[in-house]
């Protein structure tokens, strides 16, 4: 079966041979670059791409994390200073002085990155205050390098002065190894940024880059995947910090010399721009950047640092987001956009047609990519409550969810569904009471974890990647439970026949009709192949067809699977022939099945709100 | 430990924090009512400086150039709001973006126009006796304006009109449109008040603290930790937070060096945040 | 004389409701009942100017409206929303006064007509609006919205997780506005007994566009439809 439908599956996040011949291409330029260029420009062009190396960092956080930091220039000095230092007392061991200052400097960067990054992002801080903790951090450190001095070995941090005597490159091994030419020194620089990047866009093609996407787009939803967001959020930054450090390090040796204007705002300030001029996210965007501004300077004559520059950078930075957010090469995309979105106007009546058509559910493999059998897994709330300001949303619920016939979660407005579901998925904390998966107590348990043990949650609202083409939504989902890329390609395969959306796997998820992302939402689901399935309001904004279908799978998932159905629909509850519970203000108010419960007077007049007015 | 000490050291240390609270409002207020941090705000207060200098310089009597200053700062705020600001609504990193470019245009402006070194405006210095210890009796004044400031402030923000409205536009944009406030012109007056309390603490300072272009660094450190640790109620966030925090980076430098005091400023913010993530006035059930 | 015309609009490009008309005489109640999901709340937020407008208008009194939420308010639009939304870190009294200064009343004068209007609200003047409860909520935005002077007042589902005793404080509320007759009431509702206590006439949603409009007594002999309405 797997082998049948491998062939015409497009590969999603796997090593690409294309990037080779760009990253082949990328050091013949450099190799042509340090031929043609004169010595002087051969020396300041390398200055140009450790800068860019340093926008790479940035482009990692920012474009790809969707984290601003104002750090990335702490991180470079740091990895600089230390690079700097290390290299300094030992470079006459070996000669080369690289060895030393470089993975001093990336060891640096990373290990200080792993701090600041630990701090923001497990202490749950908003964007905001990320920005802000990052920016301090870069002040102070600042303020710190400037009077900071002391003698580490042959090495001499004089504050203000700086710290002199850093070696240059030297490739060569023993102790008369030559100090490389300027020609040879921007070869040098350019392949170790070339080999960053490289390494950098094969990460972000790797699955850990489309779940950092993913977590850009939207982080909850990422988690309701089993993600552990606040880990990645970390490694990426730790990664991003080494590459900083290691351009830190490139550039002590480059200047032979460094002082604490690295960790100036005149410096950081440069790095955002570098980003967006090549443009956000394209990782090499970076490098286009920082030549772009450091090629115009040179012909304008005047360092990249100092001067008028800044006053010209700053007020480009202010046109820059205001004007041009997604840089050179965005603005450029987003005219092809408006023109590829203009030339398919014409035939989207047509499309439409044909997708209605498309959409049915195959219920066969329905089971193939379930992983049925064992004990069936109990979902298990005791006393659960919850309380609000003055109010109490929850109040002492005690249920238990098992495979075998749907369970659905009725009530009028403000009866609690709702708050109920959050506390069982951990969006909510509940403040008494335990609840149980599996035997286990998740009371306290994030919502990743949850999911990792076989909770499957479905909010209300279509969560999906709006970025992303319907293959690679499902495929991240598929690929949290199988952490195994030909496994999640199959999981995905199946899952695009299932939906009935082999023919829209290639469309972005943003371009589906509302309907249609919240079919591929519960696909995404589906995928994590969960024991226990929540899904709040699955049949709202859904076209009877849809309903219809959505009540045929819902019913077969629960022959394997606890599914339990929070819906105000009373219709649709009807079709799923499911055990009812009502309930009303907090607290379960009856149970039964639902023509029972049709009968109830008393389930009627909550309902109806029945009493005596005016 | 003698008592004269205790009572120098504890008064420094309000003070400084004074000095703090000053330099902060305007940043709070600013964030508190609209959501943005301004990272120009340090140059604001540089600007008030400037311009309550040249003022003093050109014969206005010392009180009446701190108006000034702090009403050009503001009209000056109004136009970058306009300008700038404004076009950048819910695009909160792209705003942060923005004003630190507008920072250093303004930083690198004033190195090129007054050079890195201004001599302070010309003030008699008189200072106050504590058994063996000194005090300046403007460092003390200092206390008093931040009490008032943060009086007025809190008058102005829950009494007046234009207080209410812009409270709640704040907590709820939408619903606020829905009862006739146009969040547009709440916002330019918002930022404008903000800008003008940086111009007005510049201009407050200046006998402590002399113009420089980058006089602006030495409050902004503390001023966005601050506000960060202050969390949601901004105004007794801040006044809270900035206080503590300000008093113990005052202890702390009197004892090291004021990088120390920076330092010890950054790590106590960092200890706050890890213990309430969303700053301390998080759960505080106060207007402001 | 309120005018609906040909409403269509919905969240970026997708439509929610379709082609809705309907009209709202002086001193009217009107009911707006549906299911969940059929765009009641949608269509409110259409009228207040808070959704993407794709096509129609509304007018008061033959003049269109202005496209702006707040001009709307100003011109005579006051609407309580669903989850009430008043804001938490105002005091109750500061909440009416927003709406009053909103739309260049006097403050003092609305402040005082509200709490003489809703003494529940009195003993609560000074307390923040997020420390009262869910129904006390419901009443301040009622009476915030009554602050603008509105000429028509756009309730939605105002019974929702309030409790009975408030529920029909809320009802009392209304019929007396009824009574005095210069307001034009719009009430989107689930709860159908307090809805018919006070509309004579209702329009029934249905997939975002009006499925049929009924008077009260009609709404009332038909079971069928009734069951419908509620889903049960």
């Amino acid at each position: 079966m797997a082998k049948a439908v491998k062939a015409d599956m497009p590969r999603v996040a796997r090593f690409e041979p294309f990037s080779l011949v760009w990253f082949c291409g990328l050091v013949g330029l450099a190799i042509v670059a340090s031929l043609a260029f004169d010595p002087y420009l051969a020396y300041v062009a390398t200055s140009w791409v450790i800068f860019g190396l340093l926008g790479l960092s940035l482009d990692l956080v920012w474009g790809r994390g969707g984290i601003l930091s104002f750090g990335q220039t702490a991180f470079y000095g740091l990895g600089g200073y230390l690079g700097s230092i290390t290299a300094i007392n030992f470079a006459s061991l070996t000669g080369n002085t690289l060895v030393w200052s470089l993975p001093v400097g990336m060891a640096t960067g990373a290990a200080t990155a792993f701090l600041i990054g630990g701090l923001t992002f497990y202490g749950r801080l908003g964007p905001l205050q990320t920005t802000i903790i990052t920016y301090t951090f870069t002040l102070v450190l600042w303020t710190v390098a400037v009077s900071f001095t002391a003698t580490v070995g042959e090495a001499v941090v004089g504050g203000d002065n700086g710290m002199s005597n850093i070696p240059g490159y030297v490739l060569g091994l023993g102790r008369d190894a030559p100090l490389l030419e300027p020609g040879a020194m921007f070869l040098t620089v350019a392949v170790i940024a070339t080999i960053a990047w490289y390494a950098s866009h094969v990460l972000m093609r790797s699955p850990f880059g489309l779940v950092v996407d993913c977590i850009r787009m939207d982080p909850v939803k990422a988690e309701l995947l089993g993600y552990d967001v606040r880990l990645y959020q970390l490694l990426l930054f730790t990664i991003a910090g080494a590459v900083a450090g290691l351009a830190g390090a490139l550039f002590g040796a480059w200047a032979n010399y460094l002082n604490p204007s690295v960790f100036s705002v005149q410096e950081a300030l440069l790095v955002p721009i570098y980003v967006l001029v090549g443009g956000r996210g394209t990782l090499v965007g970076a490098f286009i950047g920082a030549l772009a501004v450091g090629g115009l300077s040179f012909w304008l004559g005047g360092g990249v640092i100092g001067g008028q520059t800044t006053l010209v950078m700053g007020a480009c930075l202010i046109l820059l987001v205001i004007f041009l957010r997604n840089g050179l090469t965005g603005g450029l995309k987003d005219l092809m956009e408006l023109a590829r979105r203009l030339a398919r106007r014409r035939d989207q009546g047509e499309e439409a047609e044909a997708r209605k058509s498309s959409l049915s559910v195959d219920f066969e493999r329905l089971d193939l990519l379930r992983t049925a059998g064992g004990e069936p897994v109990v979902l298990e709330t005791e006393d659960t409550f919850k309380r609000f300001g003055g109010v109490t949303p929850v109040r002492h619920i005690s249920q238990s969810f098992s495979r075998g016939r749907v369970r659905c979660l009725i009530g009028p407005n403000g009866a609690g569904k709702s708050s109920y579901l959050k506390a069982c998925t951990g969006v909510y904390k509940p403040d008494g009471g335990s609840i149980t998966l599996a035997g286990q107590d998740i009371t306290k348990t994030d919502p990743f974890r949850r999911v990792r043990m076989g909770l499957g949650i479905k909010n209300q609202r279509a969560q999906v990647f709006a970025g992303l083409d319907v293959r690679r939504n499902l495929w991240v989902a598929a690929y949290s439970r199988s952490r195994d890329a030909r496994m999640a390609d199959w999981i995905t395969t199946e899952m695009l026949h299932m939906l009935g959306m082999r023919n829209s796997a290639s469309r972005p998820a943003s371009e589906l009709s509302h309907g249609e992302q919240q079919w591929l939402d519960l696909g995404m689901v589906l995928a994590l192949a969960p024991d226990v399935i929540l899904l709040d309001e699955p049949a709202a904004g859904m076209t009877n067809e849809e309903r219809r279908q959505l009540s045929h799978m819902v019913r077969a998932l629960a022959r394997t699977a606890s599914v339990v159905v929070v819906e105000h629909d009373m219709d649709f509850v009807r079709t799923l022939d499911a055990d009812v519970t009502v309930l009303h203000q907090g607290e379960v108010f009856a149970r039964g099945d639902i023509e029972s419960l049709r009968q109830d007077d008393r389930v009627l007049d909550i309902y109806l709100g029945r009493r005596q007015h005016v | 430990m003698e008592l004269d000490y205790l009572a120098t050291v504890l008064l420094s240390s309000l003070s400084s924090a004074s000095v703090l609270l000053i330099a902060t409002v305007g940043l709070a207020i600013v964030f508190g009512l609209m959501g943005v941090i301004n990272l120009a705000h340090g140059e604001f207060i540089m600007f008030g400086a400037y311009v309550a200098l040249f003022a003093t310089r050109n014969g206005v009597p010392f009180p009446l150039a701190v108006v000034l200053a702090s009403v050009v700062t503001a009209l000056f705020g109004a136009i970058v709001e306009r300008a700038i600001i404004r076009h950048l609504y819910g695009r909160i990193l792209d705003t942060l973006l923005a004003t630190w470019g507008l920072s250093l245009v303004l930083y690198q402006s004033a190195v090129l126009i007054f050079g890195t070194v201004t001599p302070g405006v010309g003030m008699p210095q008189s200072n106050i006796e504590i058994g063996n210890y000194t005090l300046s009796t403007y460092l003390l004044f200092l206390i008093l304006v931040a009490v008032v400031l943060i009086g007025l402030l809190y008058w102005l923000l829950t009494r007046t009109g234009y207080g209410i409205v812009a409270r709640a536009a704040i907590q709820d944009p939408q619903t606020a449109a829905t009862i006739g406030i146009e969040s547009g012109r709440i916002n330019t007056a918002t930022f404008a008040l903000g800008s003008g309390l940086a111009g007005f603490a510049g201009a407050i300072l200046l006998p402590a603290f002399p113009a420089t272009p980058s006089m602006g660094f030495a409050f902004v450190i503390k001023a966005f930790l601050a506000v960060v640790a202050a969390g949601p109620v901004t105004l007794s966030g801040t006044v809270v937070a900035g206080g503590a925090l300000g008093s113990i980076a005052s202890m702390t430098a009197s004892f090291y060096t004021t990088v120390m005091g920076d330092v010890v400023f950054f790590l106590a913010t960092i200890t706050i945040l890890r213990i309430f993530p969303l700053g301390i006035s998080a759960r505080w059930r106060l207007k402001l | 004389m309120f005018e609906i015309t040909d409403a269509t609009g919905g969240y970026g490009k997708t439509r929610i409701i379709r082609s809705v008309s309907m009209s709202v005489k002086t001193g009217e109640v009107v009911a707006l009942l549906g299911r969940n999901g059929v765009g009641k709340t949608t269509l409110l937020k259409y009228i207040m100017g808070l959704i993407d407008v794709f096509g129609g208008q509304v007018s008061l009194d033959g003049a269109p409206l202005p496209a702006s939420t707040a001009r709307r308010a100003r011109a005579g639009l006051g609407y309580v929303p669903q989850g009430r939304y008043v804001f938490p870190r105002l005091t109750v009294t500061e909440n009416i006064a927003a709406a009053a200064i909103g739309c260049g009343l006097g403050r003092k004068e609305a402040v005082e007509r509200a709490l003489a209007n809703f003494p529940i609200l009195r003993d609560k003047a000074e307390a923040l609006a997020g420390s009262l409860s869910g129904g006390q909520q419901q009443i301040l935005a009622i009476a915030r919205a009554l602050a603008t002077r509105p000429r028509v007042l756009m309730l939605d589902e105002p019974s929702e997780g309030v409790q009975p005793s408030i529920v029909d404080e809320i009802a009392g509320i209304l019929m007396a506005m009824k009574d005095e007759a210069t307001l034009s009431i719009i009430i989107a509702e689930q709860n159908l007994d307090f809805c018919l206590s006070l509309a004579e006439r209702a329009y029934v949603m249905a997939g975002g566009t009006i499925a049929r409009e009924v008077t009260r007594d009609e709404l009332i002999g038909d079971r069928e439809l009734l069951h419908d309405l509620l889903g049960v």
